[in-house]
C-alpha cells in the first residue's frame, strides 16, 4: 500500500528528469550546460546541509569549507603538483574519505556547541579555511589557485564535454538524493528528527545526541568533499575565492528556497539560485538586493521552501479527500 | 519479595538554594505500579528527571537491576530499559505519527545506524502495536501529523511509544492530566497491562486520586523533596501527615 501511494510522486520526478535531460542534450548551449553542471555540483553540498539543517535542525556553514578541502585534495592529486597523477576516480575516493575524516575531527569539536554557537563556530571555520586557501602556496597554490587539473576519465572514457559531465553529475546527484531519502526513512533520520524537535524526548528514547550529530556532520562533510572533488575535475581549475563565505550563503539559500527537508525541493532550489544571476544578468548591480528580498519574502510566506509548500499542499489535498470519502 | 528493579538510595538534589530531593530512598519492584504523589512543587518530576538522567544527582545512588547507574548518561539509561513519558507529551512535532512511534521501536531494536541503513530489519512490532492500540481504544492514521490528534490521544500514544521500547521500568508523569474520563480509563488499561502482563515496574506520578488508588500497590508521598509517608493506598488515604500536606492544617491545632 505504502509504495502505491508514493508512486505518482516518483513518476513525476522521473518524467521531470527525462524532460530536463532532453532539454540539456538538445536545446542548451555549452554555457548553459555549464551552469546546470555547477548547480548539480552545488546541490551535492546542499544535500549535505539538508541533513544537518533539515533533519537535525542545526544550521552549519561549513559545507563550502569541506567542498574546498575535497577540491584541493583532488587538485593536488590530479594536477601533477606533487610529481604524480592519481586516476580521477581514485582521487574522488581519497577526497571523500579524507574530507570525511577531517569533518569528523571538526565535528567532534564543533558539535559540543549547541545551536547558534555551533553555527558561529562553523562560520569561523569557513573564514579560516578561506584565508588558508587564498594564501598558503605549498598546499593550495595561493592566490593563483591550482590550474591544469586533469579531467575525469574512467577506463578510457574521458569526460571531456560539459554534456558528458552533465549525465555523470546527474547520476551522482540521484545517488546522493537516494542516500538522503534512505537516511530519512531509517533510524538515523528519526534520531536526527528527534534531536531537532525535542532533545529530552530523544534522550529518553535512547538517542545519543552528540554522537548522532557528529555522524550527520561527517556525512554532510563527505558529501561536500565529493562535490568539491567533482568541481575540481570539472572546472580543471580551482582557487580560494570559490570557497568564500558568500558561497556558503548561496548554498544555504539554495536549501532554504528549495525546502530544507525536501529532496526534490533542493534540486529545484539549487537550479533556481544558480540560474538567477544568469537570467538577471542585466540587473547585476541589484542582484544581492533581489536575493535578499526574495529570501525575506520566502521566509514569511513559505518557511519550509518550495518543497515544503508543495508537501503541505499535497497533505491538505489528502485530508480533504479523506473527509469526502 | 524479589529484588527491586529500581532503587534509589539517599538521593539529594538542589538547585541553588531550592532543595528538590532530600535523602530520598525509593524502591520499585518488577510488575508493580508504584505511586509517587505530593503537592505541586514537591519535586516529583525532578525525581523522574534524576532517574532518567536528565539531571545529575548531587548525592546518593540510583540502582537499576542491581547495577549502579548513577553516573551513566541519559540515553544509556533508556537503552538499558528505563522508559518514560512526560507531563506534556514530547513528540516530534514536524514528523508524522509513524515516525514518532518508530522511535520506540528503534529503541527496542537498538540496531545501530549503519545496520539499519543497509536494510537490516528490526523486530516485527506490528502485532504488538495492534495489541497496544486495542487497549488504547482508538484508531489513528499513521501518515497524519502528530499535531492533528487530540491532546489526550497524544498522551496515550506516548505510553504506547514508551512500551514499544520494551522498558523494564517506566516513569509515567501525570498520565491523567488533561484527559477525559474515558481516556483515563484507557490509560489505566495500558498501565495495568504493562505492569501485570509485561512485568514492567511503573513509577507513577499522578494527582488524579481515583487512578492512583485503583492502580497503585504502594504509594510514596513526596513533600518538599522529602518522602513523608509510605504505604498501601488505603493507609495513605487516611494518613494525617498526608492530609496535612495536601489540605493544610487548622489554625487552632
Amino acid at each position: 500500500m505504502d509504495k502505491l501511494k508514493k508512486a505518482p510522486k516518483v513518476w513525476a520526478v522521473v518524467v521531470f528528469l527525462i524532460l530536463f535531460s532532453v532539454a540539456v542534450t538538445w536545446k542548451m548551449n555549452n554555457y548553459t550546460v555549464l551552469v546546470v553542471n555547477m548547480a548539480l555540483i552545488n546541490m551535492i553540498t546542499a544535500y549535505g546541509l539538508s541533513i544537518m539543517l533539515g533533519m537535525c535542525g542545526q544550521l552549519v556553514f561549513s559545507g563550502v569549507a569541506f567542498m574546498g578541502i575535497g577540491a584541493y585534495i583532488t587538485a593536488n592529486l590530479c594536477s601533477g603538483r606533487l610529481g604524480f597523477y592519481l586516476p580521477g576516480y581514485a582521487a574522488v575516493f581519497v577526497s571523500v574519505a579524507l574530507t570525511g575524516l577531517i569533518a569528523w575531527v571538526a565535528g567532534v569539536l564543533f558539535l559540543r556547541l549547541k545551536n547558534s554557537f555551533c553555527t558561529f563556530a562553523t562560520l569561523g571555520f569557513v573564514q579560516v579555511l578561506y584565508v588558508l586557501f587564498l594564501n598558503y602556496e605549498p598546499a593550495f597554490g595561493g592566490p593563483k589557485g591550482i590550474p591544469e587539473i586533469r579531467t575525469l576519465s574512467v577506463g578510457g572514457f574521458v569526460f571531456d564535454s560539459y554534456k558528458k559531465w552533465y549525465f555523470l553529475l546527474l547520476g551522482v546527484v540521484l545517488l546522493i538524493a537516494f542516500l538522503v531519502e534512505r537516511i530519512r526513512r531509517t533510524n538515523l533520520g528519526r534520531s536526527l528528527a528527534s534531536i531537532r524537535d525535542n532533545e529530552i524526548a530523544a534522550q529518553s528514547l535512547g538517542v545519543n545526541i552528540y554522537r548522532t550529530r557528529v555522524i550527520a556532520f561527517v556525512i554532510a562533510g563527505a558529501f561536500a568533499g565529493l562535490s568539491g572533488s567533482l568541481l575540481a575535475q570539472h572546472n580543471r581549475f580551482i582557487s580560494g575565492d570559490q570557497f568564500s563565505f558568500a558561497k556558503s550563503t548561496t548554498i544555504v539559500i539554495m536549501s532554504m528556497l528549495g525546502g530544507i527537508n525536501s529532496t526534490p525541493g533542493i534540486f529545484v532550489g539549487a537550479l533556481i539560485v544558480t540560474f538567477l544571476p544568469e537570467v538577471l544578468r542585466g540587473l547585476d548591480k541589484y542582484l544581492m538586493l533581489i536575493y535578499g528580498f526574495a529570501v525575506i519574502i520566502m521566509m514569511i510566506f513559505m518557511p519550509m521552501g518550495i518543497g515544503g509548500a508543495v508537501a503541505d499542499f499535497l497533505k491538505n489535498m489528502r485530508r480533504k479527500h479523506k473527509i469526502k470519502s | 519479595m524479589g529484588e527491586a528493579i529500581l532503587r534509589l538510595e539517599g538521593v539529594c538534589k538542589s538547585f541553588g538554594g531550592v532543595v528538590t530531593a532530600k535523602n530520598v530512598d525509593l524502591k520499585v519492584m518488577p510488575g508493580e505500579i508504584h505511586g509517587l504523589i505530593g503537592p505541586n512543587g514537591a519535586g516529583k518530576s525532578t525525581m523522574m528527571n534524576l532517574i532518567s538522567g536528565i539531571y545529575e544527582v548531587d548525592e546518593g545512588k540510583i540502582y537499576f537491576q542491581g547495577e549502579d547507574i548513577t553516573g551513566i548518561p541519559s540515553h544509556m539509561r533508556a537503552r538499558k530499559g528505563i522508559g518514560r513519558t512526560f507531563q506534556t507529551p514530547r513528540f516530534l512535532y514536524r514528523s508524522n505519527i509513524r515516525d514518532n512511534l518508530m522511535l520506540g521501536v528503534d529503541l527496542q531494536d537498538q540496531l545501530g545506524y549503519f545496520k539499519s541503513f543497509i536494510g537490516k530489519k528490526g523486530s516485527d512490532f506490528l502485532k504488538e502495536l495492534d495489541g497496544l492500540m486495542e487497549l488504547a481504544g482508538f484508531e489513528i492514521d499513521w501518515d497524519e501529523d502528530i499535531t492533528a490528534i487530540p491532546f489526550g490521544q497524544r498522551k496515550i500514544l506516548e505510553i504506547v511509544r514508551s512500551m514499544l521500547g520494551h522498558p523494564k521500568v517506566m516513569l509515567v508523569d501525570e498520565p491523567a492530566a488533561g484527559l477525559t474520563t474515558q481516556e483515563i480509563g484507557q490509560a489505566r488499561d495500558l498501565l495495568m497491562f504493562a505492569a501485570k502482563k509485561r512485568n514492567i515496574g511503573i513509577l507513577l506520578i499522578e494527582h488524579q486520586m481515583d487512578l492512583v488508588m485503583s492502580t497503585c500497590e504502594n504509594i510514596d508521598v513526596l513533600v518538599f523533596g522529602e518522602i513523608l509517608a509510605r504505604g498501601l493506598p488505603q493507609e495513605i488515604a487516611v494518613n494525617p501527615i498526608v492530609l496535612e500536606a495536601y489540605l493544610g492544617r487548622d489554625f487552632d491545632d
